[in-house]
């Protein structure tokens, strides 16, 4: 057992900041050619890299000041781009991999629907088959960025008698397709939307765009979501993202706050939390070092990050007095870094109910914990093994 | 960066667990009226130190088998799971104490008894209202022409009634030292203490003029370098507890039928383990980084024990209250063992102070790196 991360002496990381030093200020096309997008993707898209070398990229990059491909382009380079190297033809990576590696074309994910976000199993917008075309018709809410996206990873229903599983199948829709509305959602936080409902309106898909077989979307989702809960156990205010509870810790010793004794325990508290976040989330990455696949742990990993990052949003506010219900971004002073979206305290804190909410909510990753490692009974759903078409029946004889 | 089991800590700590599952049972203690007396540390001590444990992270040039605190982890892990009443607490606090303050000649001659199994040891540090830090209420040692003399008392010393020589903590002329005490030897009482986990043996100790051996260390690096491993210890018992606690409560709560469903079918009841269940996860890998830590000699090893045993011990102690929970009414009574474990884990929460006291030294640590 070796807790040591990568030094500033590792030939690997003296390697990647030399590139870094030949290409000052390179684009993201230029990052994504050299490997350094998604370096654990094999060849020629990635680098085969191990997770430490992945380890070192990444922080190579932070270090530049840059905003990480993942940051700007995290649907196409973690858990939509994933799933097109297992699922998708070499057609649609050699068409829709490399611009979206090089955060030249956003992608976004059209996954839940008014009527269906945990229950995702559920949703309605249907998928028909016409000639060489799909025919896709429906409303998804709650997608990211797909306001300024151009791909859509979309989940519709291809088989509405099949069983509410079984039917499903997944798509790579252009967004700026005719049929296809946008309307960003104006949320509680006042700041510019994060989210926008999408209306699909007989929307025609060219069938090559279908990615895997009829049927398979669900079995694609589930693994497109582990990976994007994995990537949520790294300790951070929202989503593994903003600042952590070191910067809230430093702040408070900045500030001079931490003497007040009630903030200075739950700020250690929180300390220790986020640095145990943050040795399961690179036990996870070691652990794929050691050929293990990525499992169910991600979601053990985000039960525990998502509330955490909600209290230290929390106690950050709740230092500064009555002055923090005033809009304000400057809390608690930041190192000067780039925090991808959340920027600052105040819109982090404003924006932290969502962190139980988005790709699993609190009560449905404790569902998946306590049936998928503890071994549980699992929850009944009586629709389960129904035809979906005949749900409304059943429902209606219950 | 490899944070996985090696092979050779997985066999260590199978080979703990079987030797332990043998040998230890709880039931004498779950007679109604038992004390620690029926808990038998005796007679697994003599099988624990057939197995070595004692001089296990012992250096070799003592006389121990120079093993990684790691190592030692996956042993304290089995003995807290299994609650295995034993002397090794004591053992190893007194032994570090000599490790840390003793000249090559005491260490040679004490640590090499202590590896043979032939020593048994407790560390007298705290003053009977349980402090560690507090100079003013030490012992205090004197020099006579007779050599050093201890008088005083010293509280919360575990398996100070057992062991044979006690390490005590006196101050001589305001400064903090440490000196080696027969038990047995004249001006030495040991008094048993009624402490609420029966599977741990507790004194309190009197010191009236007793006879004494000066360790020549001295410096105020002692005493936290020789807590910050006793954190490990206690941190390493709890993360296996709370680790017990959910199994435990989560193979009841598969068979126990109510309203025609087992138990753990309930969300009431299946989400209150899934958050356990991350509680363990990171009491675990807070053992394990803190173990890390202090065989690598990483500068962070005090704050990744604090860390550890601030975390760990909360966490035992949720994990056992839902247990208890869990379990029902069936759990109140004093023949489960549920109690057993809900008690260790509450004593080893409070033994060397409360985790708000491992939090002070973190943000002080903090405080001083930002300095």
């Amino acid at each position: 057992m070796d807790f040591n991360l990568p030094g500033e002496d590792d030939p690997r990381r003296i390697e990647v900041r030399a590139w870094f030093g030949d290409n000052p200020k390179p684009t993201y096309r230029q990052i994504a050619e050299r490997g350094f997008t998604a370096p654990h993707w094999p060849r020629p898209w990635g680098l085969d890299a191990d997770p430490e070398l992945q380890y070192i990229i990444d922080t190579e990059i932070e270090r530049t000041g840059m905003t990480p491909p993942s940051k700007i382009n995290g649907i196409a380079t973690n858990q939509c781009g994933q799933a097109l190297l297992h699922f998708g033809t070499d057609a649609q990576r050699q068409r829709f991999i490399p611009p979206g590696l090089a955060c030249e074309e956003i992608w976004c994910m059209l996954f839940s629907e008014p009527s269906g976000g945990s229950d995702l199993g559920a949703i309605r917008t249907s998928a028909r088959r016409d000639g060489d075309n799909y025919i896709i018709k429906g409303h998804k809410i709650w997608t990211s960025i797909a306001d300024h996206s151009d791909i859509g990873v979309l989940i519709a229903r291809t088989d509405p008698t099949a069983p509410k599983h079984k039917g499903l199948s997944q798509f790579l829709i252009d967004m700026k397709a005719p049929g296809v509305t946008v309307r960003p959602i104006a949320d509680l936080t006042g700041e510019e939307n994060e989210y926008n409902e999408v209306f699909l309106d007989e929307v025609r898909v060219p069938a090559d765009r279908l990615l895997g077989r009829e049927g398979d979307g669900w079995r694609i989702v589930m693994s497109q979501l582990q990976t994007e809960r994995m990537m949520m156990t790294q300790p951070a205010a929202v989503f593994g993202a903003g600042p952590t509870a070191r910067e809230l810790m430093s702040g408070l010793i900045q500030t001079g706050r931490i003497k007040d004794p009630l903030i200075r325990d739950e700020a250690a508290r929180l300390y220790i939390e986020g640095e145990l976040c943050r040795l399961l989330s690179l036990r996870s990455l070691s652990r794929r070092m050691q050929g293990q696949p990525a499992g169910v742990e991600g979601n053990l990993g985000k039960m525990i990050a998502a509330p955490h990052g909600q209290r230290i949003c929390d106690l950050a506010k709740r230092s500064q007095g009555p002055g923090a219900m005033v809009r304000n971004p400057n809390v608690l002073p930041l190192p000067d870094k780039s925090f991808g979206r959340f920027q600052d305290w105040d819109y982090a804190y404003w924006f932290s109910p969502a962190g139980t909410l988005g790709v699993g909510t609190q009560e449905v990753l404790k569902n998946v914990v306590s049936e998928r490692i503890l071994g549980l009974p699992r929850e009944l759903d009586p629709t389960a093994d129904f035809p979906f078409n005949q749900v409304a029946v059943l429902r209606a004889a219950s | 960066m490899n944070f996985t089991l090696s092979e050779d800590h997985q066999a260590l700590r199978e080979s703990a667990r079987v030797f332990l599952d043998k040998e230890v049972s709880l039931a004498p203690l779950l007679v109604p009226g038992a004390d620690v007396a029926a808990a038998g540390h005796d007679r697994l001590w003599d099988k624990i130190v057939d197995m070595g444990w004692p001089g296990m992270v012992t250096p070799e040039a003592y006389g121990g088998l120079g093993l990684t605190y790691l190592d030692l982890t996956m042993v304290m892990g089995e003995l807290g799971r299994t609650l295995a009443p034993s002397y090794l607490f004591g053992t190893l606090a007194g032994a570090w104490a000599i490790e840390r303050a003793g000249s090559e000649e005491q260490k040679e001659t004490l640590l090499g008894q202590m590896a043979e199994g032939k020593l048994k040891l407790a560390l007298a540090v705290a003053d009977p209202e349980g402090r560690y830090d507090h100079l003013a209420s030490d012992a205090v040692a004197t020099s006579t022409p007779d050599g050093w003399r201890v008088s005083g008392e010293r509280g919360f010393v575990v398996d100070g009634l057992a062991a044979d020589k006690l390490v005590v903590a006196a101050s001589v002329e305001g400064e903090r030292r440490f000196f080696v005490v027969d038990r047995a030897a004249a001006g030495v009482c040991a008094s048993p203490v009624d402490w609420r986990d029966t599977t741990r043996q507790m004194a309190s100790v009197v010191f009236e003029g007793a006879p004494a051996e000066l360790l020549h260390g001295a410096n105020a690096e002692i005493w936290p370098w020789v807590r910050d491993r006793l954190y490990l210890l206690l941190a390493a018992e709890s993360a296996a507890v709370a680790q017990f606690a959910l199994d435990d409560a989560v193979a009841y709560a598969k068979e126990r039928i109510a309203f025609g469903r087992p138990i753990g079918a309930f969300q009431a009841i299946k989400h209150q383990l899934a958050d356990i269940a991350g509680q363990v996860e990171c009491a675990q890998a807070a053992v394990q980084y803190a173990a890390w830590a202090l065989s690598d000699n990483d500068p962070r090893a005090p704050l990744a024990c604090a860390m550890a045993q601030s975390y760990a011990s909360e966490a035992a102690k949720d994990a056992t209250y839902r247990n208890l929970q869990i379990f029902g009414a069936i759990a109140f009574s004093w023949e489960m063992r549920n109690h057993l474990y809900f008690k260790r884990a509450r004593a080893n929460f409070a033994l060397l102070g409360a985790p708000s006291q491992q939090r002070e030294e973190l943000v002080q640590f903090l405080e001083r790196e930002a300095a």
